[in-house]
């Protein structure tokens, strides 16, 4: 992935000289030209091509902040609600992810949507230990975050 | 007697970039300076054909699954779409236009439909050739 994004580089440079226009615009018409070039000749290289990675960490964010939006909406009908019968608990959730950025931002976006709090991690990086404001079901609990979270994170590290 | 051709191999892979990326400067070249769709072809198909050199053409079919032969069709329904456009608009046939445009990042650029009718001669120079090419080195 590193090898294709610094092909680009080279071939934008590449276009600059052959162009002789050394300005952003020529760096970035060169840019794109070689981006189709190597997308032309993806089934070139052994890895899948850089561009869908870069794509998938932009689903990610954007899952993020539809993630974001959906509990804020549901902690603020929490929040106002007078009678406030809510049902915190603290779960375990079992992950596949192995790398530590990848435990570490899996935390981050779990923690950072409200509703659910990563407290604890184990030795052996395998579970979460999460708390949930309400908390209901923890098998919809954890499919969810399954499903939305480290889906999306195993798609942007996939090789 | 099998050669181990890793240099040329390694070579190709990234000379097949930059020849790729000559051809594209080529070929919108053509208005001011020398170049064209014509030069611009020839000059993918030199980078095919260094493909083919450096590896076999299963490869290059697996790496481009492009059947020239229908490219070639595309590029005369180019040229034709562009040369008779011109009779919608009550002028002669092969008439061009152009204008000024703002684009972003290029500024202010004149889009020619000469362009377009150069996209069909660039796609009939590469099906062509690399028909032939591929024909010969089948053959067995």
């Amino acid at each position: 992935m590193s090898l294709q994004i610094l092909l680009n580089f080279f071939l934008a440079f590449v276009w600059m000289f052959m162009t002789v226009s050394f300005t952003p615009s020529g760096f970035t018409i060169g840019f794109l030209i070689g981006l189709g070039i190597i997308m032309l000749m993806r089934r070139f290289f052994s890895k899948r091509l850089y561009i869908s990675r870069v794509w998938a960490l932009i689903s990610l964010f954007l899952l993020f902040l539809r993630e974001l939006f959906k509990s804020s909406v549901q902690v603020l009908s929490i929040v106002i609600r007078p009678n406030m019968n809510i049902k915190p608990a603290i779960f375990e959730m079992e992950t596949e992810l192995n790398d530590d950025w990848q435990v570490t931002l899996l935390s981050a976006l779990i923690t950072l949507t409200p509703g659910t709090l990563v407290i604890g991690i184990s030795d052996d990086q395998k579970r979460l230990y999460i708390h949930a404001l309400d908390f209901e079901d923890i098998d919809a609990a954890v499919s969810s975050i399954k499903n939305t979270f480290e889906r999306a994170i195993l798609e942007v590290s996939r090789a | 007697m099998r050669t181990n051709d890793v240099m040329l191999q390694t070579a190709t892979k990234v000379v097949t970039f930059i020849i790729l990326m000559f051809a594209v400067h080529i070929f919108f070249a053509g208005h001011y300076t020398p170049g064209g769709g014509f030069i611009g072809g020839l000059l993918t198909t030199t980078a095919i054909v260094l493909l083919m050199l450096a590896f076999d053409i299963p490869t290059v079919k697996k790496v481009l699954p492009i059947n020239y032969v229908v490219l070639t069709a595309v590029g005369l329904l180019f040229a034709i779409a562009t040369a008779s456009a011109s009779i919608i608009f009550d002028v002669p046939f092969f008439t061009h236009a152009y204008d000024y445009y703002d684009l972003p990042l290029f500024g202010e650029t004149s889009l020619h439909s000469a362009l377009l009718f150069d996209i069909g001669v660039y796609l009939v120079v590469v099906g062509v050739t690399m028909t032939i090419i591929q024909t010969i080195g089948e053959d067995e």
